[in-house]
């Protein structure tokens, strides 16, 4: 009786210690503003069963780690019921212990327990000895005890079976409940909060990559400020962070020696909204300059375990800087253009006018055109990829494809958008969502990845509701006439926009096997590519610290041995261009349009009444 | 009468001042032959009337006060407003500084008269003077006729009249100094002795001539041939980006969306392959001329002028022919 008692205030008193910390977190998830989304509650019950229940990010993205974790949680779910079990009977409540099934139960979960503790060795031990870079500099103490505890929770569990009763009997037992209810009390306060939390913020995390809500400027909203800014989603999101680093292995700034580190972002957060610093400035919370050094690539978020959604940060404490007029000088310019002339460049329309005249397209006329061809800025004042649009043109005019452009395009506004200018985003999207809808626009084609991203995703907020679709993936379902004689080897380049964000990555490697390419991948490639630097408002910063991202993305695609590099993003060209130019290497970069412009069977030039100007140019 | 107010910086008359005097003088033939006067403030402007006196004009008025030392816009508009009250002028003539948009309109306001500014020329008319202003940032001319009354308020934009065009007189015209008064406290602007920003040591954007190279040199040495050729033209030497990440040229010569914009009357580019982040820094200029073996190299799309062949053959060529 006295052995009951006492366990009954060790469980108390664990219990209150976890129930103090995890109170004091509520309260900061309950005061932060902001609601939480359950739209799409299909799709996202789907992603808890699958990266929850069955782990599966977690194994794909780290096989050999991701299995072993994948163990571990077994273990623990297997073990539920086991554990609840025990704790009534210890405290005296209901004992089942002699029940028939929990004997089988016991039996069943034997070989869980073998599997979560060799699981946890070699998880302690690479923790340990093995010491990945992406879990920091230091070992973390915290960690390897908790990793000893459930290892010592198997053992005791399967020593139990050896004993045959009296005082070691009772030791193992007391051990193996003691190191349950310490664990316990030890949850809130470290990463593995994301036990109780991670089911929460992966169910809640927006479905689609790089989700960042729209700003209410007539509710004020001027984006993130100060730590008490931080929305709910923000705040769990703090909490949840399991501090596994592969944010921090995939971030091309990191990589680059830069100071951004999405992980020490996240990290930050939690410190600063645990010591109170309810008023503190976020750009103070974190390193200097970091929020100006994220492509918005969307790696760190793609490779979250958790659901922690970094973009709507990194953007949020953008807007909250920008809004104070504290956005970088490089942005001044571009700022200007979009305000003045409608392109990031600041080009005057004429420019656009003779590319068109010259490029033969004619004025979108919903009668006639089944597309709206997007030419966004780069295709109305970069020269070289004014030659993907051409090549473009001609393979949907040799398929009878019509299509037509507007006599007036803004610039989608996705500079603007990603480096926190919101009103300057909105002013752009209305005008342009007015243009399309008032020329009756249903379907939009664009070569241009970033604007797939604003026209047909942004802008539903807007009203805009047509189709929009990437030139490679239209292509894919249409091309003909392409050589098939060996077109050399060739390394796709994976954007980040079309890629990570809108998982084009099998239709533009199918038009280069078809247009005779020999393909090399990257290490990085589809999904987990690198990003080419120029995202996020960075294609105009070019003197970026530490190495240039886009120097590092091309010797990672040279490395493959490729002649050719091959993309499908007007800014990723440009990087990639520039950093080849700037090495002097041999290998050629070049528009996926372009390369199939270059690969069009002789002979397959646009048939004479796809070509015939309409007249009303 | 017309009165053109002078700009003057520490005794020194600025060379926009005589434009604005070129400007008055013809206003003066386009109405009927009106008196020009000049009139100069600050303190100690003795200096600054002597060279405005050389003007073939009918008087220079000074405003001279110590409170008028470093400009402020309320001193300005305080002490022209009473020399307008006393003078009773049918214009003042202004050239259109920064320093004049930031006091013409208080003082137009001031006096409740309309204000023409960035006049780019003046025609006579039966009714009196039309003035010519750019609209539409410079797509467009727009002429435009004041309100009958006076005075009328006009700048002039910077370099709409030449400096030289000023008419000077045989002897030099009388300086009349102005008694207004001057309430110091009424100035609500205080400030800082003025501070010139640490210039870049090459300040490629006032370059009327640049010859720029690009991956297309090769190597470095072949940094001579270009050197030549902007000797030869009186040019500056600027860069695309890889010429100044390789190190072949300062930083400070790079021509770009991260170097510097250029606006010169020749731009000639040799090797230049003319990617976008290279052809925004040079929207501005006014011909280019490219040279480059690629035929599809994107320079040719904004080139005036595009030479397709070897620059080591072109430019010495080139050369050869300035030199003659």
């Amino acid at each position: 009786m006295l052995e009951v008692w006492a366990f009954r205030v060790v469980f108390v008193a664990c219990v209150a210690v976890f129930a103090v910390q995890m109170a004091t977190r509520a309260w900061l998830v309950h005061a932060a503003k902001g609601s939480l989304s359950l739209a799409k509650l299909g799709a996202r019950l789907r992603r808890v069963l699958l990266e929850v229940v069955f782990q599966s990010k977690v194994i794909r993205e780290r096989p050999i780690v991701g299995l072993l974790h994948a163990f571990v949680f077994w273990g623990f779910v297997a073990f539920a019921g086991y554990s609840a079990v025990h704790f009534l009977r210890a405290l005296g409540a209901v004992d089942f212990t002699a029940t028939r099934w929990f004997h089988v139960y016991a039996v069943l979960v034997v070989p869980f327990a073998i599997a979560v503790l060799i699981a946890i060795l070699c998880l302690v031990v690479r923790r340990v000895v093995l010491r990945p870079p992406a879990l920091g500099q230091t070992v973390s103490v915290e960690s390897v005890v908790i990793g000893l505890f459930i290892a010592t929770l198997m053992i005791t569990f399967l020593l139990d079976f050896r004993l045959t009763g009296g005082l070691a009997t009772r030791i193992n037992w007391w051990v193996h409940s003691l190191v349950i209810l310490v664990f316990l009390s030890l949850i809130p306060g470290s990463k593995h909060l994301h036990l109780l939390l991670s089911p929460v913020t992966i169910l809640l995390a927006a479905p689609a990559l790089g989700t960042v809500p729209d700003l209410d400027f007539e509710k004020e909203e001027v984006g993130l400020e100060v730590v008490k800014d931080l929305e709910r989603k923000q705040v769990l999101d703090a909490f949840t962070c399991v501090e596994c680093g592969r944010c921090q292995d995939h971030c091309p700034a990191h990589a680059t020696g830069k100071a951004l580190n999405p992980k020490a972002l996240i990290l930050r957060n939690e410190d600063a909204l645990l010591a109170g610093a309810r008023d503190t400035r976020l750009a103070e919370v974190y390193e200097a300059g970091v929020l100006w050094q994220c492509t918005t690539c969307g790696a760190c978020e793609y490779q979250c375990p958790v659901g922690i959604e970094h973009l709507p940060l990194i953007i949020g404490a953008r807007r909250g800087l920008v809004s104070d007029g504290r956005a970088p000088q490089s942005l001044a310019a571009v700022y200007n253009n979009l305000e003045r002339r409608g392109n990031i460049w600041g080009f005057t329309s004429d420019q656009r006018e003779k590319f068109v005249a010259a490029a033969g397209f004619e004025s979108f006329d919903r009668t006639r055109h089944e597309y709206l061809l997007w030419l966004g800025c780069a295709g109305s004042f970069d020269a070289d990829f004014q030659k993907a649009l051409r090549s473009l043109s001609q393979i949907l005019r040799s398929r009878g494809v019509t299509f037509g452009i507007l006599a007036k395009e803004r610039c989608t506004g996705d500079p603007a958008k990603r480096t926190g200018n919101e009103y300057l985003f909105q002013e752009l999207a209305r005008q342009n969502v007015e243009d399309l809808k008032a020329a009756g626009v249903r379907r939009v084609l664009t070569a241009c990845p970033h604007c797939v991203k604003t026209l047909g995703g942004d802008y539903r907020a807007f009203g805009f509701d047509g189709e929009v679709a990437h030139a490679a993936l239209l292509v894919a379902g249409l091309a003909g006439n392409l050589r098939t004689d060996p077109g050399g080897t060739v390394t796709y380049h994976d954007p980040c926009y079309l890629s990570r964000y809108a998982g084009g990555t099998a239709e533009p490697r199918e038009l280069l096997r078809r247009a005779g390419a020999t393909l090399r991948e990257a290490a990085r490639h589809g999904r987990r590519a690198f990003c080419c630097g120029a995202g996020g408002g960075l294609l105009f910063e070019e003197h970026e610290a530490g190495k240039r991202i886009s120097q590092e993305r091309f010797e990672q695609l040279q490395a493959t041995g490729a002649s050719t590099i091959v993309t499908s993003c007007p800014f990723c060209t440009i990087m990639l261009k520039g950093a080849q130019a700037s090495s002097g290497a041999d290998t050629q970069v070049v528009d996926l349009m372009s390369y199939l412009g270059d690969r069009l069977k002789a002979g397959a030039e646009p048939a004479a009444s796809a070509l015939a100007p309409s007249g009303e140019m | 009468m017309i009165l053109a107010i002078a700009e003057q910086h520490g005794g020194q008359v600025s060379s926009v001042s005589w434009e604005a005097i070129a400007g008055a003088q013809h206003l003066s033939t386009a109405a009927n032959g009106l008196k020009v006067r000049v009139v100069v403030i600050g303190s100690s402007v003795g200096d600054a009337a002597g060279q405005l006196a050389q003007a073939a004009v009918e008087e220079i008025v000074t405003v001279d006060h110590p409170a008028l030392g470093t400009y402020a816009a309320d001193g300005y508009v305080l002490a022209l407003e009473a020399v307008i009250a006393k003078l009773a002028p049918s214009y003042v003539v202004l050239p259109h500084t920064y320093q004049t948009r930031d006091f013409a309109p208080a003082l137009a306001a001031r006096v409740d008269r309309p204000l023409i500014t960035d006049v780019i020329a003046v025609k006579g008319a039966d009714a009196g003077p039309v003035f010519t202003r750019l609209v539409f940032q410079g797509k467009m001319a727009a002429d435009v006729v004041p309100e009958p009354g006076a005075p009328c308020f006009v700048t002039f934009q910077i370099g709409a009249y030449r400096a030289d065009a000023a008419v000077r007189g045989a002897s030099p015209a009388p300086v009349v100094p102005a008694i207004v008064p001057m309430d110091a406290a009424a100035i609500r602007q205080r400030p800082e002795a003025p501070f010139r920003e640490a210039k870049q040591a090459v300040d490629l954007s006032q370059a009327e001539r640049i010859v720029a190279v690009g991956r297309g040199l090769g190597k470095q040495e072949h940094l001579a041939i270009a050197e030549q050729l902007a000797g030869l033209l009186g040019a500056e030497i600027g860069a695309s980006r890889p010429i100044c990440d390789l190190g072949w040229l300062p930083l400070e010569r790079q021509i770009g969306s991260s170097g510097q914009t250029v606006a010169p009357k020749l731009y000639i580019a040799l090797g230049i392959s003319g990617a976008i982040q290279h052809a925004v820094g040079i929207k501005g200029a006014k011909t280019i001329v490219a040279i480059n073996k690629d035929a599809d190299a994107p320079i040719f799309e904004v080139a005036d002028y595009g030479v397709v062949g070897d620059l080591f053959e072109i430019v010495p060529a080139l050369a050869t022919e300035l030199r003659k």
